[in-house]
């Protein structure tokens, strides 16, 4: 199985959490999975002479393509013709919609290659493979599919996690197609909340809700945490083999989100009655907000005054 | 040999963004040089209106290498606009965390990015190459594997203390969100050990406490020969540099630039920074003073005055400009001067011995560039432990700076890459102007007003190339300030010329 990685609109942070991949450790999933990296841009040391001849290869199919992976968003401007974001001659726009005519899978990893991200903030015209925030489309169109029949592997997160990179890698490896959810990201790891596993989740049952950041309640109703609204393993695989934003008191600035980064102020949560104006998805506000007041009811005073060590 | 003169085509991966280099050469010797950031995302005029604390989390998300240090920097700004005083506690822990992103970025950047050229064909008729491929080979070299592996391992610690990495947001005003317990700090000291001792036996061949002894090239090549450290890698990078002439090429203007690296904690002495700030002209050290810092603009896609005043200098892109523009990255000048700044700049103007003595008995070089990373490796494993241990024991790791209405701050500090400054003005309860200078923007400046070229196409001129199709001695040259264009030229909604041949390589 080969890989061929290419970054567009980015700051290599998904290449980066990529070298933090720890089971399997990226040399060993090469190994382990017999995955050759044909070309990618922060590890590769082929001249320039030479990427050209593997991207004239890829692009000629006489070298067939197992796996497209795409970092960043994609520019279409000016004119949607990509001139604003080239690789030598071409757009990387064209290379982008080339090489996935050609790609047995594509993979957009990260959420700017995914949604657009960063990249729908401004006017420059770019935008996600697929979709441009919510919206269905993108610079390959909502119809695309590769030549496994897959649409567009969405794999979304500022950066997205190397465990669900590296373990979709396996899976594909394995010659198994993951199930995939309306955004087209693995059910597998986007079918749970940030919230889930969180270590605060005790003082989110009861109520016991921060107005400051330096302690150990939950950071939902005020500071702006994202956690119960937003899809990811954050605190399933842990970040670095250690921890998470939300556990140590980082409100989750819903990274993974096609909407993400949001125009609110972040660490600020919009209130209703003090009561956060966005609820998880399929809750019923009236019936929250009497949980809510008899969760803060019934809260002890250890979680209260704030006893507990974690 | 031509006699004629050309302009060649340098590829460049391995640096973040795009980066355009292009030089004119004539009988195999670089004559000019222009190096231009060819995208333009815009994070700063992204800021405007946003809320205060918003970057914190726009801010790192510029760069996925030194993240940490773009958060430190914007807390830093923001500590100041609220006149807040950081608890010491959460100054070494914020300090820690920025320490780890340096280990793993100069150790990623010396062995994934720089070595990894020695293993390329092209150096296949040198007696190095078979030890070369062995060790450096993209992914599969033994020291490329244990590097990943270890430059993994120690950013576990920005997860201990700060969530994730890279791209937490664990640095407010008043110090750091988190409460590490002292069983998290303690494997946290076990990280610092575990990648110490992967450092004193493969990287430099002995103990960080015999190292510290070196304090001239004598001694470095003392230590060098000794049958004890020769295996280690440090000896055999050397000896390769030295074979290829890297310790005379890359030569710059000689003016080296830092801000002032990791502030001391409250109460520990006199010093501000761990590594001191000023600016170095010809061995010549002169105090830091901000105010000296302009961004020259003659040379850059963007409208306005020339010559601009971080805090108060707006960000116009103008795409067609009349003139000789080239890049969309600024020109940053100190004192009207170009000026370097990384690990070697940090550490000249700091003093540090060694390569001080490197400095003035061989010259700046491409070598002295790389060398610097492992000496700084080994300057803060040490404090690292240090503070530590002094934070251990719980106390305070935040104190609330009251409600963020107006004003305006300044944050810098010295990232993996050198000079980092963020100025920020917040008017209403937002982000009425956030200006950026990145190192890169300092090293991979165009020219001034005064035509004066900046430090990475300085240090491109005189150079001899063998192969112009394949030119990687400047390959080499241009990796040694480690360019990282997407934090130099942060963004906008506006692209190159299209009549301009782009000519690097890749972001």
């Amino acid at each position: 199985m080969n890989l061929y990685w290419l970054q567009c609109g980015a700051g290599g942070g998904d290449s980066m959490s990529m070298l933090n991949m720890d089971s399997p450790e990226l040399t060993e999933l090469c190994h382990e999975i017999g995955m050759n990296i044909l070309w990618h841009p922060s590890l590769s040391n082929h001249s320039a002479t030479e990427h050209e001849q593997i991207l004239e290869d890829l692009l000629s199919g006489k070298q067939v393509l197992d796996i497209f992976c795409v970092e960043g968003f994609v520019i279409a401007g000016p004119d949607g013709q990509g001139g604003y974001d080239l690789l030598g001659a071409r757009s990387k726009l064209g290379i982008v919609q080339q090489l996935a005519a050609r790609a047995r899978v594509v993979i957009a990893v990260g959420t700017c290659a995914a949604f657009g991200g960063i990249g729908n903030i401004g006017a420059i015209d770019a935008g996600g493979l697929q979709f441009v925030g919510d919206e269905p489309g993108g610079v390959l169109g909502a119809d695309y599919r590769s030549g496994s029949g897959l649409p567009v592997l969405n794999l979304p997160g500022c950066p997205t996690h190397y465990g669900v990179l590296a373990d979709t890698l396996m899976g594909l490896a394995d010659g198994q197609l993951p199930e995939l959810d309306p955004q087209q990201s693995p059910r597998q790891w986007f079918d749970m909340l940030v919230h889930q596993g969180c270590l605060r989740n005790e003082y989110h049952e009861f109520r016991v809700e921060e107005r400051e950041f330096g302690d150990r309640g939950c950071l939902f109703f005020y500071r702006g945490c994202r956690g119960p609204l937003t899809s990811g393993p954050c605190n399933k695989l842990l970040w670095n083999r250690r921890s998470s934003k939300t556990n140590v008191g980082v409100p989750c600035v819903g990274c993974t989100s096609p909407n993400f980064p949001q125009q609110h102020p972040f660490f600020q949560t919009p209130n209703i009655a003090d009561v956060p104006l966005e609820l998880p998805a399929g809750v019923d506000r009236a019936h929250y907000l009497a949980y809510k007041g008899m969760a803060a009811a019934s809260a002890p005073e250890r979680l209260k005054k704030r006893k507990n060590l974690v | 040999m031509t006699t004629t003169v050309r302009s060649i085509k340098l590829p460049f991966n391995r640096v973040e963004g795009d980066l355009d280099v292009r030089v004119e050469v004539k009988d195999g010797q670089v004559r000019d040089a222009w190096v231009s950031g060819t995208m333009f995302r815009g994070f700063e005029n992204m800021m405007i209106g946003r809320g205060p604390l918003d970057g914190l989390v726009i801010t790192p998300r510029i760069c996925g290498i030194c993240s940490t240090s773009h958060l430190h920097a914007a807390a830093l700004a923001l500590d100041q606009l609220t006149a807040v005083q950081v608890p010491a506690n959460a100054t070494r822990l914020r300090n820690v965390t920025q320490m780890a992103e340096h280990l793993q970025s100069d150790m990623r950047h010396l062995f994934l990015m720089f070595a990894v050229d020695f293993s390329h064909s092209c150096y296949q008729s040198r007696s190095f190459y078979p030890q070369a491929v062995q060790r450096y080979a993209p992914l599969k070299g033994a020291t490329a594997i244990e590097v990943v592996r270890q430059t993994r391992r120690i950013l576990e610690i920005v997860a201990l203390i700060g969530g994730q990495w890279p791209h937490s947001s664990f640095m407010v005003p008043g110090g750091i969100v988190s409460v590490p317990s002292n069983a998290d700090l303690r494997q946290c000291r076990h990280l610092v050990y575990q990648f110490r001792s992967w450092f004193e036996e493969r990287v430099i061949g002995g103990s960080l406490e015999n190292w510290a002894q070196l304090k001239t090239v004598t001694d470095l090549d003392g230590w060098c020969t000794d049958a004890a450290h020769r295996s280690a890698e440090l000896p055999l990078l050397l000896q390769i540099g030295k074979e290829l002439g890297l310790d005379s090429s890359g030569v710059g203007h000689g003016c080296y630039l830092s801000c002032g690296s990791l502030p001391m904690p409250a109460g520990e002495g006199e010093a501000e920074h761990l590594f001191a700030a000023g600016f170095m002209q010809k061995g010549k050290l002169r105090a830091w003073d901000p105010e000296q810092v302009v961004e020259d603009v003659s040379s850059s896609w963007f409208a306005g005055s020339t010559v601009k005043y971080p805090a108060i200098s707006e960000t116009l892109p103008q795409q067609n400009k009349p003139g000789a523009a080239y890049s969309w990255v600024k020109a940053p000048r100190y004192r009207s001067q170009p000026a370097e700044t990384g690990p070697l700049a940090e550490l000249l103007v700091a003093g540090q011995p060694l390569l001080t003595d490197w400095v003035a008995t061989r010259g700046e070089s491409t070598l002295a560039r790389e060398l610097a990373r492992v000496v700084r490796c080994a300057e803060l494993l040490p404090v690292m432990e240090r503070w530590l241990r002094q934070a251990a024991g719980g106390g305070s790791y935040y104190l609330h700076p009251g409600e963020i209405e107006s004003g305006s701050g300044i944050g810098f500090t010295q990232a993996s890459r050198g000079a980092l400054g963020h100025w920020l003005q917040i008017e209403a309860g937002k982000v009425a102007h956030y200006q950026i200078i990145s190192p890169t923007s300092w090293n991979a400046s165009p020219r001034d007003e005064a035509g004066v070229h900046g430090p990475l196409e300085a240090a491109l001129i005189g150079t001899s190339i063998a192969d112009e199709d394949h030119p990687i001695e400047l390959g080499h040259i241009v990796r040694s300030f480690d360019p990282c264009l997407v934090c130099a030229v942060h963004t906008y909604r506006n692209g190159e010329p299209r009549s301009r041949l782009k000519i690097g390589l890749l972001g």
